[in-house]
């Protein structure tokens, strides 16, 4: 075989590995399988190029590209967002994102690599367009929670030292409240051990109960017309006075000694 | 002469025509064909002890080797298949290249050239600087991949994962950019061979010992050169991670 033949082959050889190695890794793809959905954040929380995009916990693609835009505005509802995060989606996983999709940056994994995870929306809800901007979630970031614990622990402590004195004071109260608080609870338990409390208990149920019923007829029809008359009695009975009930009873014979 | 100085002709002799490109190919021959089967067979089991260790001390470490074949892929492609080529390639073609030219300035051939108004340099040095650099661009895409699929084949028959756990668990830590990188480094290793191993030949001290002495302080000359090199070139390229 001729040199030239030989590092023919070679050059042939090397080719088609460096092809197949780029079909294996993803970054070369001539018959694309995906969609691709721009994902706008504030805080990436560390996730980069090439950390994959999971659906429902299943690998479906990964971060294609990640652009920062500090004058971007989301076109729907005008919010300011500094970060477009380029991914590609398995056009088989493409009909579970819906508008009201939801998108996570999450931590998987031992050594916590960072990954994109996408929550499938409701069937109510358009499918999502390839090439939409959709607004992410941004992750917590640790480093300002801590920050803050810091802040109010040391603001916690600044008003424990000033106030040292007020607050020994508001605790001792507190512990008598709760010292007194427990004794009444105590008489309460041994009252109610009382059989006589029990009787009282008792009657007072009984009363209530006969005002609930006295009350309850006193709405129904029958009470409400008996009241009616009651009322028209005591109207009609108002201009009588002594004299005229006394008079009243002479004529008629009857003697009675009235008031 | 001195180094910087022969480091210089031979740079603008390989950038400047003529080219004689039948002597390129039959030096890329010797130094891609010929050193091939050497360096997959070496490469190859270099890639089964980089799995077997780095099973052993993730498990050591995590409880758990599920993160290897990114790792081992990761530290064959930026490391360990540029770097174990070019040093096989330089025991391999250094040691022969210093022995050639050392004969020749010892039987007086490069003087003989001189004679006749040929530049020993462009005559001599330029061929192999091409056919190395090439050789080494070739060779490091070659041994690289090769290098993996050995890794593959043994992840698969040691760790118990499948040949798409491998790629899956590669595809996290690798991007294409590690092969590119790594083809600079063969290919910039490459260089740096003929041109070492030239220049011991180049001072080549007269007798069989001279020659010998030459060969020998080419092979460490370029081992140290390459490990140094790796360094440099690994450092310039963790700005492009």
């Amino acid at each position: 075989m001729k040199p030239q033949t030989k590092v023919g082959i070679l050059f042939l050889v090397a080719a088609g590995l460096v092809v197949v190695f780029a079909l294996a890794l993803g970054s070369f793809q001539p018959f694309s399988n995906s969609h691709e959905l721009k994902i706008a954040y504030n805080f990436a929380g560390g996730i980069e190029v090439g950390s994959p995009v999971r659906v429902m916990g299943i690998k479906v693609g990964k971060v294609r590209s990640i652009d920062f835009q500090p004058e971007y505005k989301i076109p729907d509802t005008g919010e300011e967002v500094k970060l477009i995060i380029r991914v590609s989606i398995d056009k088989k996983a493409w009909p579970t994102l819906r508008a009201d999709s939801r998108f996570f940056i999450n931590l998987a994994g031992v050594i916590g690599e960072k990954f994109l995870e996408i929550s499938p929306g409701s069937l109510e809800q358009p499918e999502l367009k390839p090439d939409q901007v959709v607004r992410g979630e941004d992750p917590p970031r640790i480093d300002q929670l801590i920050s803050q614990s810091y802040a109010l622990a040391g603001k916690v402590l600044e008003f424990v030292n000033k106030n040292e004195g007020s607050v020994m004071e508001t605790i001792e109260t507190m512990n008598k409240l709760v010292t007194n608080f427990d004794k009444m609870l105590k008489q309460l338990e041994k009252t109610s051990r009382n059989p006589e409390v029990h009787r009282i208990v008792k009657n007072l149920s009984t009363i209530m109960e006969d005002g609930a019923f006295f009350s309850q007829a006193l709405r129904s029809p029958e009470g409400i017309k008996t009241m009616s008359l009651i009322n028209d009695l005591i109207r009609r009975l108002e201009p009588l006075d002594a004299k005229a009930i006394k008079k009243f009873l002479q004529e008629e014979g009857i003697r009675a000694k009235l008031f | 002469m001195t180094l910087p100085l022969f480091l210089w002709q031979s740079v603008r002799a390989t950038f400047t025509a003529p080219y004689r490109w039948k002597d390129i190919l039959i030096q890329l021959e010797f130094v891609s064909w010929q050193s091939l089967p050497v360096i997959l067979f070496c490469l190859c089991f270099a890639a089964i002890v980089t799995i077997m260790e780095s099973s052993f001390h993730m498990k050591l470490v995590v409880q758990n080797d599920a993160l290897v074949p990114g790792f081992a892929a990761l530290l064959i492609l930026r490391e360990l298949g540029a770097v174990v080529s070019a040093l096989l390639l330089t025991s391999r073609v250094g040691a022969g290249l210093a022995a050639e030219v050392g004969s020749m300035k010892v039987t007086e051939q490069i003087d003989a050239l001189r004679m006749l108004g040929i530049d020993p340099v462009r005559f001599l040095v330029v061929p192999r600087l091409i056919a190395c650099t090439v050789g080494g661009f070739i060779l490091s895409i070659i041994a690289n991949l090769a290098c993996l699929y050995a890794a593959m084949v043994v992840s698969e028959i040691k760790l118990g994962y499948s040949p798409g756990a491998f790629i899956t668990g590669m595809r996290a830590f690798v991007d294409f950019q590690d092969l590119v990188f790594a083809s600079i480094k063969g290919a910039t290793f490459g260089a740096v061979i003929p041109l070492i191993s030239c220049y011991f030949g180049f001072r080549c001290q007269s007798g069989a010992e001279g020659v010998g002495s030459a060969t020998t302080n080419s092979v460490v000359a370029s081992s140290v050169s390459i490990i140094v090199l790796d360094f440099v070139l690994t450092y310039i390229f963790s700005h492009f991670y």
